[in-house]
């Protein structure tokens, strides 16, 4: 089985692609327009220079080669919702072609190109058959990313497109507002010929679109019948695709050169955006660079970029990988959610990290300063309410040593610690101190 | 002459040359330094624009082009919207839907197009300038036929916001007017960069110094296939150019040959595109029946009110950047159209601008006109072409009269942002040849 | 131009084209194409052909900002609650 993906991707600029019409919500349709996004005659494009960028800081997380110099195409097609009956989009010269994606940092995904386009407008029908149109749409940039059809199945199309979305959030500070920004289109094959499934939303929808048309094409050439190259639509109630139309030939596009805008030299503007670094991308490097075990990477990054970064100072400032990875992932983490949340300043837990680490204190006076200084509470009240949760913890691992060897083999094993010790403090401590008491216990252990 | 008596007399002389499509209501001129028109494809708040086209009968835009917006500001009064060829299409001005603008020397012939009715409007209405737009030659091509002085600036000279497209590659916005002193008062009042339209962003200033043309070079080429009369005329004024002191060669110019059909590949592939938008919604007539599906809905509107020159470049364009023709015929103009731009800039390297007639032969009689097939008329365009598709400024100028009287124009081409020594090659041309002005009869 | 061609063209272009456009418009084409055959000996220049004057890098800032009424730019089309009004779907 061969998939590819055709994702769309709002990009978050204040203002749309050719035109100075804001991109937010409107309550009102048909007003967020202007003649250019209505395709009126006369009208002119102008580039946004910000979706430029936007496009090419993904290209560059994907890897892709950066053209030199890029400019637009006209697409041409009919449809109510396509104002000028032309989209303006990438043909010959995509802002990035040739990229390579790893899908949890192993499995290349070839990126065969990422351009930039503008999205059309929305419709609706009415009772008598007609349309109705809201163009508010009309021109907010996108860029869409084609993938090679590198992907196997459909539950890995779905964790693809999971990470590939977290990364895309990250890269472009995309606001995290559910994923009807991004859109998909789902180009499947069990045998030769392919069928693309347009306009799927949703992470669940996208594996259900590509697991109903995996069975009904495998069920197709069972009966000795033959896949038509087909649009199809995913009916997200009835979980089923149905045919929409014979794929149009490319022919019917027509594509030439978008005069309007003229060319674009991005090469000097590409070597001067720098990215930040993927999550992905950063935990494959904290394996490398530190030698540490990727569900610990994934760990640390998942709860937080910042988290991670502030691993890597500890690291730097005690100078034991296994001392930062033990209190990171312990006490640091347990706490972590108050401590982002009030905005606090990681350089306190450094510092503490750092007198920990030239043995100006105990474990057990470390983890109370960590929990004053990321909680904002004062450490007497700490102190009080912390003791005797160590204690208990180590009693119940002086009584059951194979826990150890347990948790070794299976992490989840210290959830049997931490419940009971639960049961046994009876609500006493918090379970976020409980967690992170554990924790930091059993990594000192192990 | 007074501006309220023009405006007074423009009702009975559209009447007689059909020149407007639309005539500004407001008959006021007590605001107004001078009056203009424009031909109506660009857009005007106060007046309705349709390109020579019933499928945009109702668009009145809510936004002026930036040239009639500078002109207004100037002090300008736009009095009317030119006649033109239906989105341009045509080199005679017959392929409007709202009449056919009449030769102001003789009324059974064509004004040339396709801004047909600016050169009309220049040429009859006293101290006028009108707003042209050449996509292959049609602001030279009409100036010519009507015995006024046309000049095409370089693409990307004066912004397109507010013109409706027929080649954004190629079009054009220029000045058309009897008085060549009005084409360098004008340029430098409607040029410039404008936000709004990124290809007038490229331009370096514009700089009248008065710069003089002082060698032409006359490609041999351009010679066959002109008329008799127009010969004629022709060599007569290179003779006064030499007494002018302007040194003329002839010269072989191969590459002008190929321009005619990469220009026609360009303009339709674009202009189909730029058509696409016509379906019978958001502007212009949508008087259709919306239960049909939309593809039956968009087809029975763009066949009944695309007329027949249109939907034969249609046709055109929409085959020419077809998968499977596309680098036969688009891709390859592309590159054939950049081989003619390095040619002439060749050329100017010894010369400071190529001459040649404007038009083959003067302005013909409508029946002849009828009589031509698609590829006859469109040859008309061989002159006046390649430097539009080059992107280069050109002039044209009267410079004669056949047996009958008809006007015969000469076209000199510079290299790109180079109006200067056009415009002052204008007016010292006013001074040495004297012009013929059409007897207006009402 | 065969008349298979034509109507193929005319379909994607959204015209309907009676037998004798058909007829005329496959004859003209023909001829049409036959004077552009002259292309192919053509010389082929370098360079980006977007345009015939280079032009590059023209961008505006991503401010957001609306310059005309909304209102008045609706008002010739044919509008339902405000929605534009189109013809039936798919």
């Amino acid at each position: 089985m061969k998939i590819g993906l055709e994702v769309h991707v709002q990009l978050p600029t204040l203002s749309k692609m050719f035109c100075s019409c804001p991109t937010t919500d409107a309550d009102t349709p048909n007003t967020h327009v202007c003649p250019t996004c209505l395709g009126m005659p006369g009208s002119r494009p102008v580039m946004n220079r910000k979706a430029m960028e936007y496009g090419i800081m993904l290209a560059k997380m994907l890897d892709c080669r950066i053209a030199d110099t890029v400019w637009f195409s006209r697409k041409t097609y009919f449809y109510p919702d396509m104002s000028k009956s032309v989209q303006i989009t990438q043909y010959d010269n995509p802002v990035g072609s040739g990229g390579v994606y790893r899908l949890n940092g192993n499995k290349p995904i070839g990126i065969t190109r990422i351009h930039l386009e503008e999205d059309p407008g929305k419709t609706k029908r009415v009772g008598d058959q007609s349309s109705l149109v809201d163009y508010n749409r009309s021109g907010i940039p996108l860029a869409e990313i084609v993938t090679e059809p590198d992907l196997s199945t459909p539950a890995e199309a779905r964790e693809f497109l999971k990470q590939l979305i977290a990364d895309i959030r990250h890269t472009i500070d995309l606001p995290d507002d559910g994923e009807r920004s991004i859109r998909c289109d789902c180009n499947i094959s069990v045998g030769k010929e392919r069928c693309e499934v347009k306009n799927v939303t949703g992470l669940r929808n996208v594996e259900r679109a590509l697991t109903f048309e995996a069975v009904r094409q495998t069920k197709v050439l069972k009966a000795g019948g033959k896949i038509e190259r087909e649009t199809r639509r995913f009916d997200e109630e009835r979980g089923v695709t149905v045919s929409v139309r014979k794929k149009e030939f490319e022919a019917d596009y027509g594509y030439i050169d978008e005069p309007d805008l003229g060319i674009f030299r991005i090469g000097e503007l590409a070597r001067s955006i720098s990215i930040k670094e993927s999550p992905l991308g950063m935990t494959v490097r904290l394996v490398r660079e530190y030698g540490i075990d990727e569900k610990t990477a994934k760990q640390m990054v998942s709860t937080s970029v910042d988290l991670a970064k502030t691993f890597e100072k500890i690291v730097s400032a005690t100078g034991s990988t296994q001392t930062a990875v033990s209190w990171t992932v312990g006490a640091i983490s347990a706490n972590w959610k108050t401590f982002e949340a009030a905005g606090g300043d990681t350089d306190g837990i450094i510092d503490i990290m750092k007198r920990f680490g030239g043995g100006g204190m105990t474990d057990v006076e470390a983890g109370i300063e960590l929990k004053a200084y990321m909680t904002g509470t004062d450490i007497q009240t700490v102190r009080d309410s912390d003791s005797g949760l160590d204690e208990i913890i180590d009693s119940y691992l002086d009584a059951h040593p194979e826990m150890i060897f347990e948790i070794r083999k299976n992490d989840k094993a210290v959830n049997r610690i931490i419940g009971h010790v639960m049961k046994e403090t009876g609500g006493r401590y918090p379970s976020s101190d409980i967690v992170s008491s554990t924790m930091k216990i059993v990594n000192s252990k192990i | 002459m007074n501006m309220d008596v023009t405006v007074a007399s423009l009702p009975r002389l559209n009447e007689k040359y059909s020149m407007f499509s639309r005539i500004s209501d407001d008959i006021g001129t007590a605001d107004f330094k001078f009056l203009f028109s424009a031909k109506d494809n660009l857009t005007s708040k106060d007046m309705e624009t349709r390109c020579g086209s019933r499928i945009l009968e109702g668009y009145r835009p809510a936004f002026d082009a930036t040239a009639i917006e500078k002109m207004r500001i100037s002090g300008g009064k736009l009095i009317g919207k030119n006649n033109m060829d239906e989105f341009g299409f045509g080199t005679f001005s017959t392929n409007s839907a709202f009449g056919i603008p009449r030769n102001p020397f003789d009324p059974e012939r064509s004004c040339g197009g396709s801004s047909g009715g600016s050169a009309c409007a220049a040429a009859v209405i006293e101290d006028h300038v009108s707003l042209g737009v050449s996509t292959g030659g049609s602001i030279c091509c009409p100036a010519s036929f009507c015995g006024v002085y046309g000049l095409a600036p370089t693409y990307g000279r004066v912004s397109r916001y507010g013109l409706i497209d027929y080649g954004n590659s190629l079009d054009k916005i220029g000045l058309i007017s009897s008085d060549p002193g009005r084409l360098s008062e004008f340029l430098p009042v409607i040029s410039g960069k404008d936000r709004k339209d990124p290809t007038s962003c490229a331009q370096p200033d514009l700089n009248l110094t008065g710069k003089k043309i002082k060698t032409v070079a006359v490609p041999r080429e351009a010679l066959e296939g002109v008329s008799g009369d127009v010969l004629s005329a022709f060599e007569s004024s290179l003779e006064t150019l030499r007494g002018m002191d302007i040194d003329v060669k002839m010269m072989d110019m191969p590459f002008l040959r190929y321009a005619m059909p990469a220009y026609y590949i360009l303009a339709t592939s674009e202009a189909s595109t730029n058509l696409a938008r016509y379906v019978g919604m958001r502007y212009g007539r949508q008087d259709g029946d919306l239960t049909l599906k939309f593809d039956d809905y968009f087809t029975s509107f763009r066949s009944e009110y695309f007329g027949d020159e249109a939907k034969r470049r249609i046709l055109l364009g929409t085959y020419t950047r077809m998968a499977g023709f596309r680098d036969r015929y688009y891709a390859k103009a592309l590159k054939v159209r950049l081989h003619i731009i390095s040619s002439y800039k060749k050329v100017f390297e010894d010369h400071d601008a190529v001459l040649t007639p404007t038009m083959p032969f003067v302005a013909p009689r409508f029946d002849d006109i009828s009589e031509m097939t698609p590829v006859e008329s469109y040859s008309a365009d061989y002159l006046t072409v390649p430097p539009n598709l080059a992107g280069m400024p050109h002039l044209s100028v009267p410079c004669g009269y056949d047996a009958e009287g008809m006007p015969v124009g000469m076209q000199f081409v510079t290299d790109h942002w180079d109006e200067d020594p056009l415009l002052t090659f204008a007016k010292d041309w006013g001074c040495a040849f004297e012009t013929r002005r059409a007897e207006v009869l009402l | 131009m065969d008349r298979e061609t034509v109507e193929r063209v005319a379909k994607t272009a959204h015209l309907a084209l009676s037998e004798d456009e058909l007829d005329r418009y496959s004859r003209d084409l023909g001829e049409i194409l036959d004077y552009f055959r002259i292309l192919d000996e053509s010389p082929e220049g370098d360079g980006f052909g977007v345009d015939p004057v280079e032009i590059a890098d023209v961008m505006r800032e991503d401010v957001p900002g609306i310059f005309i009424d909304p209102y008045e730019l609706l008002k010739d089309m044919k509008t339902y609650d405000n929605y534009v009004r189109g013809p039936k779907l798919l």
